[in-house]
């Protein structure tokens, strides 16, 4: 099949839905069989990228403290009221968004949304759970000085994505130190909004009562103003910073398609036969053949509209220009082509991972909300089975040759400098 | 959840045990051996994990390309784990590749242990060892582990000391893969969507002729000691505690109320550590959990702080643990309850879930039980039966490290 069937909005099949509400709210739901959990991704849009200027950090420090207190409940009366339904749950922070996570038997999500409609809309936001949120950001921060395969990623954003898709979700010390329980409740009501706001379930729902329970929860939630921003070109392309630790930490990243460009998934083939699997390039002639490092890996990461490939290594530090020229070698030998067995490979194990991520619920409610975001509407299993099966070698082969690697940016946590022949 | 579950043994002694889900869209398999880094001596520590390694390099009849290529073109997803009490090996593919599946782990676990994989294995093993050199979380923890183990091999790194491994000559591995991969020593688990029967088949056919029987292991009691120790390395920012105390062992029933019990004491979200001590940023994580072990078990204390506040947050922390038996509430139990079985739910959605419980399971000589007999234990759990267990094991550090670049809790 070439485009999935038809749904109750738009072209999709009778396992998913997709529903936006007058305010410009979308409203995602995938139905699996064989499963009693649900799993909701909700997606707001007060990502890092809508901190303002001098305020980096305001996003995360809003994360915490909507926890703290909504509609009818205090603080503890909220988390107490989430635990007694037993929500597995996780808040954290893209680019674009502020994302939140739960997960529990299908009935017990349900009743969570409500819950999660207050705090998207009637957080109390109280000033001492303000200074707690703000020190917790601040102590993170600190914490990541302990980490240097954190710290490297971090930086690595940092300096190869334009400001201010690459600022760290983290924040900035200083600003953090600056911001006050007013601009934090300013940023509230503009960031926290209908229209760029996506709720995504997964698993053993009914769709009919989650519309209903939408509409009811955030039908009538103001839809709120987009927040322009201005992309700026990162500091540079090579930075190091100093670190006594015991592995030099290398992060490489260069520019590539976004997700819906028509090579999309012949690059993500590709990434696959570098990156993934333990037949992958990377760790074959990295790890496999010398030995040269534990952790090794690449691959594709996207925001809207912009594609990038991110690589890490962490090796000893005698070994580190070392295993740097390799890695970029590699990159480089991408140009060359595949082999028809490493495409082989590359296919199977990405049909793989996609179908066997239709046994998880919170996979499938992260992975719906995310097609939306980035391309406007669900993916299907099977058109993505589809479109994988259907990419050639040559075209592969074709794209690679066309899309040299490059410029790099890289970014190296450790002892010494090394020196970035790319 | 429509689960059957199976069981049979081959004549060579393979036990192998399967847990059906007709409604997976995958297929897992895992090979779980009785043997981790508790079965080591002090100068073969380390050797387990290594030779988890070693497995991906080859059989008589593959190389290391071999290996990872035919998973690779199963489309799994496979890895290998080694802890203090057993070493796994497991794959999840679709069910159309069980066979080659089951064939590949019979491959895998019949190395060639070849000295020249042997020695670039070797750097790999030291680069793992320095990547967990820079993770403040995982020194504390093996320091930990081995004051409060003291002169029991549980106290022992899983990783081992880089000096061990430098000198690690091969044959003593060869040696350590004898003594302990015979079938007797091990179980294959599968799970997800299979016919037992052909499972069988294939697996008598690949594995069927393997020998050896199961090993002995030491069954010495630990007898933890009152030791405080705190290490300062001057680099870092950050001030890390860790503390540890007599629980449980794993063959005992308590274990799902010592599970309850940390998680109304310590979990992520909603327990008392998170009230006192996160919810206010005194410390910026603070966690209580429970690892059970062969024949004996432990809690664990972990917090995160400012150096400034660390003193103050061990405090409070002793406060709230000094006082749960006193006033713990059947409403907090009742949560702590609702959020494990949601967990228990998820598990059971999770080919992958299961084959390591079920696997843990065997490795620990329990008889296999379903996720709706571990549902009806949870039920049964209440605000006395955890009271009770706080009188059988008290709430009181053994074992206290701390990690710090400068100051500390004193």
């Amino acid at each position: 099949m070439d485009r999935p069937d038809t749904g109750k909005d738009r072209g999709l099949s009778e396992c998913y839905f997709q529903h936006v509400l007058e305010n410009g709210m979308v409203v995602l739901g995938e139905r699996m069989s064989g499963v009693e959990s649900a799993a909701m991704t909700l997606l707001t849009p007060a990502g890092p990228d809508t901190d303002p200027v001098d305020r980096c950090g305001s996003a995360t420090v809003l994360s915490d403290l909507v926890l703290r207190g909504a509609g009818g409940r205090d603080s503890h009366a909220l988390t107490d009221h989430l635990d007694r339904l037993g929500l597995q749950r996780s808040s954290s922070l893209g680019a674009h968004h502020t994302r939140f996570a739960a997960a529990a038997i299908a009935s017990k999500v349900m009743r969570g949304i409500e819950v999660y409609a207050d705090i998207l809309r009637r957080a109390h936001l109280p000033p001492d759970g303000f200074e707690s949120s703000r020190d917790l950001a601040i102590q993170a921060l600190e914490s990541m000085e302990d980490d240097p395969r954190q710290k490297l990623m971090v930086k690595l954003r940092e300096w190869h994505l334009p400001s201010p898709y690459g600022r760290s979700s983290m924040g900035q010390r200083d600003h953090l130190e600056k911001l006050t329980i007013e601009l934090c409740r300013d940023d509230y009501a503009r960031r926290y909004r209908a229209a760029g706001t996506i709720l995504a379930v997964a698993g053993r729902i009914d769709f009919d009562e989650l519309c209903e329970r939408a509409e009811s929860c955030f039908g009538d939630w103001p839809e709120g103003e987009e927040l322009a921003i201005e992309l700026m070109p990162p500091p540079g392309n090579r930075h190091h910073e100093v670190q006594q630790s015991e592995q030099t930490h290398i992060g490489i990243a260069y520019p590539s398609i976004p997700e819906l460009d028509e090579d999309y998934y012949a690059m993500r083939l590709a990434m696959e036969a570098l990156g993934g699997g333990m037949s992958g390039r990377l760790f074959t002639e990295l790890r496999e053949k010398r030995g040269l490092v534990y952790n090794v890996w690449a691959g594709y990461t996207s925001l809207k509209g912009l594609g990038s490939i991110m690589g890490y290594a962490g090796t000893s530090n005698e070994r580190a220009q070392q295993t740097l020229d390799m890695f970029i070698a590699e990159l480089h030998r991408l140009s060359d082509g595949l082999a028809e067995d490493e495409l082989d490979r590359a296919k199977v194990g990405l049909k793989a991972g996609t179908i066997m991520s239709g046994e998880s619920t919170s996979a499938r409610s992260g992975a719906i909300a995310y097609d939306y975001f980035l391309r406007g509407r669900i993916r299907t299993l099977e058109e993505m089975k589809h479109r994988i099966d259907e990419v050639t070698l040559d075209r592969v082969n074709a794209w690679l040759a066309e899309h040299r690697p490059g410029p790099f940016t890289i970014v190296t946590v450790g002892p010494e400098a090394l020196e970035a022949r790319a | 959840m429509s689960l059957s579950h199976h069981t049979t043994r081959l004549p060579n002694g393979l036990e192998i045990i399967g847990e059906a889900h007709p409604d997976s869209h995958s297929f897992a398999a895992g090979l779980f051996v009785r043997a981790g880094s508790r079965d080591e001596t002090a100068p073969i520590n380390g050797v387990s994990h290594f030779l988890e390694h070693m497995m991906f390099k080859g059989s008589g009849e593959y190389s290391w390309q071999d290996v990872n290529r035919i998973f690779d073109e199963l489309g799994a997803r496979y890895n290998a784990f080694t802890t203090q009490e057993m070493t796994a090996y497991y794959a999840n593919v679709l069910p159309e590749f069980s066979r080659r599946t089951i064939d590949h782990l019979a491959h895998l676990l019949r190395p060639a242990i070849r000295q020249g994989d042997f020695d670039t294995e070797k750097k790999v093993i030291l680069e793992e060892i320095a990547m967990y050199q820079d993770d403040p979380g995982h020194r504390i923890y093996e320091k930990l582990m081995e004051l409060h183990f003291a002169d029991h091999p549980l106290g022992m790194s899983v990783l081992g000391a880089a000096e061990v491994i430098e000198r690690l000559p091969r044959d003593r591995m060869a040696d350590y893969f004898a003594r302990n991969y015979g079938p007797g020593n091990m179980v294959l688990v599968v799970t997800g969507r299979f016919d037992f029967q052909q499972v069988v088949e294939w697996a008598d056919e690949r594995m069927g002729q393997w020998n050896g029987v199961r090993r002995v292991r030491r069954a010495d009691r630990p007898r933890p000691q009152k030791r405080r120790e705190r290490l300062v390395d001057p680099k870092l920012n950050r001030h890390y505690l860790m503390a540890m105390m007599p629980a449980p062992p794993v063959q005992d029933e308590r274990r799902y109320a010592a599970k309850a019990l940390s998680d109304v004491i310590g979990d992520a979200e909603g327990s008392r550590l998170y009230w006192a001590l996160v919810d206010n940023a005194i410390a910026e994580e603070a966690d209580f959990g429970y690892s059970p072990h062969d024949g004996c078990g432990a809690y664990y204390l972990e917090l995160i702080s400012d150096p400034d506040r660390a003193a103050r947050a061990y405090d409070i922390a002793l406060g709230e643990l000094g006082k749960v038996a006193e006033d713990l509430g059947d409403d907090e139990v009742d949560r702590a309850k609702n959020k494990i079985a949601s967990q228990i739910v998820l598990e059971g959605e999770s080919p992958l879930g299961r084959l390591r419980s079920i696997g843990a399971m065997w490795v620990y000589d329990q008889p296999y039980h379903s996720l709706e007999q571990d549902m009806r234990i949870l039920e049964s759990l209440t605000a006395e039966s955890l009271r009770s267990l706080v009188a059988d094991f008290p709430l009181e550090p053994t074992t206290v490290v701390e990690l710090t670049g400068t100051g500390g809790a004193d």
